[in-house]
């Protein structure tokens, strides 16, 4: 991997570099769609190329499972699998050792999952790389088996398996699983190592830590300790229901211990007014399925906020989502009534918002990276969220979060600050 | 309101096809637009026969905006409207501009010919009666009422380039009584003419649908009754044309009602008196102008496709055959005319069911009968040699391509990235890449990924309309030929002998399709929480 910062923002913590990877450069800060299953659901490898995405995401618990890592061999990886040019990056199944957790059983060895879906054969979780059709229920998954199943993937970044809490946990289970991520970490690296893949795929460190500012730090002691192995940072263990004052502060105090020649990668990350607080933290990537799941649900982004086209006020409103978009959909025109009479019915309007929520998300964060290149960030941010939350106020969190890297959102502006998440959401009118 | 003005659509058969009644034909529509948005650029051209793509509640199903017109098969499309019913007035009406049909579902004036019908043709589904006054339709919401002058108006307003006259075709209780059949015809007949009356508009490019279901006296006095001179209140109503057939661009017939007539007389009768269709259509354009364009829905197999065009010579057939094996996971392969020798032993297959595990590890494209413009790319596995000989399938399934270009948002462009980004050859060829692949496709439909049916969708209409390119080569090669029929009849046996016309991978594959639709689609979270509570 070839990591340069090109600018950095004057106010905040926020950069723009160039990361180079063994299928092209992608410029950050970046959001990466998430092709789950190795497909962005409804639409074709070159369609994201076309969108202008050149780094999107494979979940390896779910490739592993299927197509299988036999079928995956056989066609060569993931990339000639799915017909993908452009980068890729796999997690390592460890967000599913908490998505599933009802499934599976933590031990130093590796994690145990059971089957969720009772007498479905096809459906056996057991991740084990020679029978991903098999059932060996009681086979562990382990760190350096997480590792060798995503070099049969073959992604351009891929993950070490950690042992991910709910966000929500307390105790001395969020110790526990900080330390064991740590552990995890060594031998993941050591299999990474050994495998002769380096110069193809890189290792990132996930750390861990909950929501306690003293485990985190102690977790970035030693993962910051590790950094020769690894070849950039995920921010791991949040997006999980905590208080979005306390995402913010877990990510402001990583990101700002995390070693500056590295990528930030902060993991389950979507919503705009999220990503844009992460980026003026310093964060320079990030995933999520929301995007393109609340499309399916009729669901489009747009810099107004987001636009919910099963209400019948978009029934006879005859102009596209966005006019100054340049997504497929938006540039042909479709209009909201158009959406509106196909959504959820027909699958092409899945397809038609997914295409448009990619596009705005990357043009949320081309924005951005525009900005802070022209040191007009703090701008952008107040410009943005002044748009973004007309209607219905300034989460406070994020008021807090960006004035904590020099940025007042609130200055010259009559907009109210209002108090929890804050998530825009469309309802319909009473 | 600017008067809207329909385009000229004109439909000229080859000079040899036009000397028989019925048999094989080949033929050319032309769509030339009326000014103000007439510009050579949104004419088209389309050969007959050929294939209409059906559409959805306005859209072809699967498809984006983007992946619709970069399939060059689509070219009719024709939209049954009663979806949008729902809305009063419908939403398409309240589309400004010329072309509010195809701007509203965002279909190219200078890729798309776009034919308006009220009623889904493919929907067989029972219904309240009709009335003298109209007919029932159905949306999400409910039956709704739709009669001749709203017809028209919706019409008018919408200019689409195609019309299809508001026809009483009964779905309530087959075998339907004379009486029955007689109000049927009746009506179609007075609807056609509320169509044709006279408009500052101008009259839209009908298409009659051929009333009289399995009956051929009702058929055949169907047919009589467009041809009859009109006097007095009758004929100034329809102005200037004398007779409504004058009126009329071409027939259409939905096969769906029929054979739900057939089944249901076969049923009364036994199944020794069978209803063959051919008669059927025979009767209904005995005495109609043979050089109107003629127009079947609801296909089944490209069998049934070279027996119309063998015994009437139709022009246009839905492609629905083909949409809805995309529907379940099936992958069209077939080629008309048979390349190579005879075929020994089974009958081959119409299509692929890429839910069968046997493709798990198929790393080639979908159709053994084509090849991609790029062969497939794996490790050295499997690899096949590619027959260059084979027509290739220009679906993106088959032979996508890197996109002419991609968007930029901001510090992206190659000045930034310092990447090279190659979009075209030097030449501006297209960069194919190498074509998706039967196991991958199996992949996708066993996790209940959309992108499948989207991949199916285009390529199984590539193929029908390749079939159909086929069609027209050897009817081009045959004509005025003393051997001509006979040549004709060969191939058309070759292609019977060659693949089999039941429709197996299809229903296997409609298995398939309900067994991961229920593992992993809509509500699977409620059925697995009801499994895990039982445990």
């Amino acid at each position: 991997m070839q990591f340069q910062i090109i600018a950095k923002c004057p106010t905040t913590r926020a950069r723009v570099s160039r990361m180079t990877l063994a299928h092209g450069t992608t410029m950050l800060p970046t959001f990466m769609p998430v092709a789950t299953q190795a497909a962005i659901k409804g639409l074709t490898p070159q369609q994201m190329e076309s969108l202008g995405v050149t780094l999107m995401l494979n979940n390896t618990y779910h490739l592993n499972l299927r197509p299988g890592l036999k079928v995956l061999n056989a066609a060569g990886g993931a990339h000639k699998f799915q017909g993908w040019k452009k980068n890729l990056l796999t997690d390592s199944g460890g967000f599913q050792l908490v998505s599933l957790s009802k499934f599976t059983t933590i031990t130093e060895e590796g994690a145990l999952f059971s089957s969720p879906f009772t007498g479905e054969p096809t459906m056996l979780t057991v991740m084990h790389i020679s029978s991903p059709f098999a059932a060996q229920i009681n086979d562990p998954f382990q760190p350096e088996e997480s590792i060798s199943i995503q070099h049969t993937i073959g992604a351009d970044i891929i993950m070490q398996l950690d042992d991910v809490v709910s966000s929500l946990t307390t105790g001395p289970r969020v110790k526990e699983a900080m330390e064991r991520s740590v552990r995890w970490l060594d031998r993941c690296i050591i299999e990474h190592e050994n495998s002769g893949k380096k110069n193809e795929q890189n290792l990132f460190a996930i750390v861990q830590g909950g929501l306690d500012p003293a485990l985190r730090d102690q977790c970035l002691d030693e993962m910051i300790a590790r950094k020769d192995g690894v070849a950039g940072y995920a921010i791991g263990g949040l997006s999980g229901g905590e208080e979005k004052d306390v995402f913010w502060r877990v990510i402001k105090q990583c990101a700002d211990r995390l070693p500056e020649e590295r990528p930030r990668y902060s993991m389950g990350i979507g919503f705009a007014e999220d990503l844009l607080v992460c980026v003026a933290l310093g964060v320079d990537m990030a995933d999520c399925v929301f995007p393109t799941r609340t499309a399916r649900f009729g669901v489009a982004l747009t810099h107004d906020g987001p636009l919910n086209l099963k209400l019948s006020k978009h029934a006879t409103e005859l102009k596209p989502l966005d006019d100054s978009c340049p997504c497929p959909t938006c540039a042909g025109r479709t209009s909201r009534a158009m959406l509106h009479h196909i959504v959820t019915h027909e699958t092409a309007a899945a397809h038609a918002i997914t295409l448009h929520n990619i596009v705005f998300q990357a043009r949320v964060m081309g924005e951005a990276r525009e900005a802070i290149i022209g040191e007009r960030f703090p701008d952008y941010l107040r410009n943005f969220f002044a748009r973004y939350f007309r209607s219905s106020g300034y989460p406070e969190w994020c008021v807090n979060a960006l004035r904590s890297v020099g940025v007042d959102i609130t200055e010259d502006s009559d907009i109210p600050i209002i108090p929890g998440s804050g998530a825009k959401w469309e309802y319909a009118e009473k | 309101m600017t008067s809207l003005v329909a385009p000229t659509f004109t439909f000229t058969l080859s000079t040899r096809s036009n000397a028989a009644r019925f048999g094989p034909r080949i033929g050319t529509i032309s769509l030339k637009r009326p000014i103000p948005s007439s510009s050579s650029e949104n004419d088209l051209q389309i050969s007959t026969p050929s294939l209409i793509t059906t559409t959805s509640r306005g859209v072809v199903p699967h498809l984006s905006r983007d992946h619709h017109s970069q399939t060059s098969a689509i070219k009719w499309v024709n939209v049954p409207f009663e979806t949008f019913l729902e809305h009063n007035p419908p939403v398409p009406t309240l589309q400004p501009g010329n072309d509010p049909l195809h701007t509203f579902l965002g279909f190219g004036l200078g890729r798309h010919l776009v034919s308006m019908t009220a009623r889904d043709p493919a929907d067989g589904r029972e219904m309240p009666p009709n009335g003298n006054k109209q007919i029932s339709a159905m949306t999400l919401r409910g039956v709704r009422k739709l009669s001749p002058t709203e017809w028209r108006n919706y019409t008018q307003t919408c200019n689409p380039d195609i019309v299809f006259a508001l026809s009483d075709t009964p779905f309530t209780d087959p075998p339907y009584s004379q009486k029955r059949l007689t109000k049927s015809i009746d009506r179609s007949a007075s609807w056609l003419a509320t169509m044709l009356a006279p408009s500052p508009r101008g009259t839209p490019n009908i298409i009659l649908h051929m009333a009289g279901n399995t009956s051929i006296p009702a058929r055949t006095a169907f047919s009589s009754s467009l041809l009859e001179p009109l006097f007095g209140p009758e004929a100034e109503a329809i102005a200037p044309f004398k007779t409504l057939d004058e009126g009329v661009t071409g027939y259409s017939f939905d096969l769906v009602p029929i054979r739900q007539g057939i089944d249901a007389l076969e049923r009364k009768n036994g199944i020794d008196a069978p209803v063959s269709i051919a008669p059927l259509f025979e009767s209904s354009l005995n005495r109609l102008p043979t050089e109107k364009i003629r127009i079947v829905n609801s296909v089944q197999t490209p069998h049934e496709v070279l027996d119309l065009i063998s015994t009437i010579g139709i022009d246009m057939f839905s492609a629905e055959c083909a949409q809805n094996a995309a529907n379940v996971g099936v992958a069209f392969d077939f080629a008309f005319p048979v390349r190579g020798g005879e075929v020994v032993g089974e009958k081959k297959q119409l299509g692929h069911n890429l839910y069968d595990t046997k493709y798990a590890f198929d790393f080639i494209p979908f159709a053994d009968s084509f090849r991609g413009e790029l062969p497939p790319d794996t490790n050295g596995v499997q690899q096949t040699v590619v027959d260059e000989t084979l027509p290739v399938c220009p679906c993106m399934a088959c032979s996508p391509f890197t996109p002419p270009s991609r968007l930029y948002h901001g510090v992206d462009t190659p000045d930034h990235s310092l990447a090279e980004e190659q979009f075209t050859h030097p030449d501006g060829s297209s960069l194919y890449q190498p074509p998706f692949t039967r196991a991958y496709l199996h992949h996708l439909l066993h996790t209940h990924e959309m992108s499948a049916h989207a991949l199916l969708a285009m390529h199984n209409l590539e193929v029908f309309e390749s079939f159909f390119k086929g069609i027209r080569e050897v009817i081009a090669a045959n004509e005025g030929r003393e051997d001509g029929e006979k040549r004709w009849n060969v191939e058309v046996q070759r292609f019977k002998d060659t693949y089999d016309d039941n429709l197996r991978v299809v229903e296997e594959a409609s298995v398939g399709w309900k067994e991961v639709d229920l593992a992993r689609g809509k509500g699977r979270l409620a059925r697995e929480k009801e499994e895990v509570v039982a445990e």
